[in-house]
């Protein structure tokens, strides 16, 4: 009894449609001879609460001026205590940003195959004809996806929205949809109001900082086997592509478990960076981690590829 | 003959444990009638425009929402019930409201499991191994034992709150 209910306490809520009955017992005695008796049972029927979230799985989406179908992730959940359906909606024309995103055709996509990303298997939502059903705490991923105005400039931000409604009725708190909730019990919405949305944002920083990282091998007998006391040369080109400025960019590389920095190996730009952390822009560190770090600064895509050496022994 | 008797005698008896009160009546025994309701509270402005409080069955309820059981028994026999004691488990899907049970002239104590009753300070349930006291969550059962024997055609009631989780 006790386990039960301690699972119940961290669901929704009882699930609607519940009989909650109550049943009670007396006994007394009447002189020598005890009895007892049961009453009526009570019966409570558990209505059904209309709530569903949306929230933002994703934190501001990067992009480019002119890009297509850029995904926004959300997930809705129903957080009503019954199963139901939900319409779904979106805009990109929102006030208080610098452009709105023009909405792909279609716009709202399903995580068909749990991908996490927008992918070809998952499939378009068509209002009326695949909207989503969900069990009480269930969720669904869903995409929004929008394409970038050509134009627009670095720094500049769109939002899109996402709205979910359950079909049953949205309204202020504690509104009454008599009998349309489960096994023909009252639906109330909750607290949400059985419409939920969330708001995300496209962020024109049209900077991406990628890191290529390349080895060789050389082994104590002039050979490239990766044997103990074999040294691993490695080599680190750090760029940045797109317009704006990825500022006060730091590289930092842990080295390899079962392997040991070779002091005085660190280079940037061919240039040797001594391994304290002083005056140059590199140091290694053994605690906690072993690990070499190089400051490269703001970076731009002018600012060209930053290479970054550094040697390891095989232990 | 006599076997035969005490035969019909232990059908009463079962029959009255499991609440039928019309056959019980008709033997000498006494019978006493357990009634249950459940009502919620509802705010009502009245004729002077003053807010008030008014119960109403709970036929349907959402989660969140408190439920008042009121458990009454009635001695519908001509001889005083002694020692009466009524025993409510909290409902299913339900949680005991602190500091709500009432029942004039009776002894409350609680249980986690029907079986050990007390004070809810003095109850304990065992979680993962462990010991801790028991909180209003895990009471599961009320029990009223009322000092007085109950009179013919004399009522007595517990009250609790329960909120549906």
């Amino acid at each position: 009894m006790l386990g039960s209910w301690a699972r119940e306490a961290h669901a929704v809520g009882a699930p609607a449609g519940t009989s909650i009955d109550n049943t009670a017992q007396v006994t007394y005695t009447v002189g020598t001879v005890s009895a007892s008796a049961s009453s009526n049972t009570t019966t409570v029927k558990v209505a059904e609460i209309l709530d569903v979230v949306v929230t933002l799985q994703t934190p501001s989406v990067p992009v480019l001026a002119g890009v297509t179908r850029k995904a926004m992730v959300y997930r809705v959940t129903n957080t009503g205590n019954g199963p139901e359906t939900f319409h779904l909606q979106m805009t990109s024309v929102i006030a208080g940003d610098e452009f709105d995103p023009t909405a792909a055709a279609p716009a709202i996509y399903f995580d068909t195959d749990g991908s996490g990303d927008l992918s070809s298997g998952d499939v378009p939502y068509t209002a009326g004809s695949n909207d989503p059903v969900l069990n009480a705490d269930g969720f669904v991923t869903v995409f929004v996806v929008n394409d970038i105005p050509a134009g627009v400039t670095d720094g500049n931000r769109g939002f899109s929205r996402l709205m979910a409604a359950a079909r049953t009725g949205t309204g202020a708190p504690g509104t009454v949809f008599a009998g349309q909730g489960v096994g023909g019990t009252d639906a109330v919405a909750g607290t949400t109001g059985a419409n939920g949305q969330a708001t995300g944002t496209y962020l024109v920083a049209g900077i991406a900082v990628n890191a290529v990282k390349s080895q060789t091998v050389a082994d104590q007998f002039g050979g490239t086997r990766p044997l103990p006391g074999a040294r691993i040369n490695y080599s680190i080109v750090v760029s940045a592509t797109g317009t704006g400025t990825a500022t006060a960019t730091v590289f930092s590389d842990n080295i390899p478990a079962n392997t040991t920095y070779v002091p005085g190996t660190l280079r940037l730009n061919n240039t040797v960076l001594s391994d304290a952390a002083d005056t140059d822009a590199g140091d290694f560190s053994s605690t906690p981690t072993a690990r070499v770090r190089v400051s490269l600064g703001d970076l731009t895509q002018a600012s060209g590829s930053q290479t970054v050496q550094f040697a390891v022994t095989i232990n | 003959m006599f076997k035969g008797l005490k035969f019909i005698g232990a059908i009463a008896v079962i029959a009255c444990a499991f609440g039928a009160p019309a056959f019980a009546q008709s033997q000498s025994a006494c019978a006493v009638d357990l009634k249950t309701t459940g009502e919620i509270e509802k705010e009502v402005v009245n004729a002077q425009g003053e807010k008030t409080k008014v119960l109403s069955p709970a036929d349907k309820v959402i989660p969140g929402t408190e439920v008042i059981w009121t458990v009454t028994a009635t001695n519908g026999c001509k001889k005083p019930a002694d020692k009466p004691v009524i025993n409510n488990p909290v409902p299913e899907h339900m949680t005991l409201v602190p500091g709500s049970v009432v029942g004039a002239g009776s002894d409350i104590s609680y249980s986690v499991d029907g079986k050990t009753f007390g004070a809810i300070d003095k109850l304990t349930v065992t979680q993962d191994g462990a010991t801790r006291p028991a909180r209003a969550e895990d009471i599961r059962h009320i029990r009223w034992e009322f000092r007085n024997s109950l009179q013919p055609g004399a009522s007595a009631f517990g009250r609790f709150r329960a909120v549906l989780n």
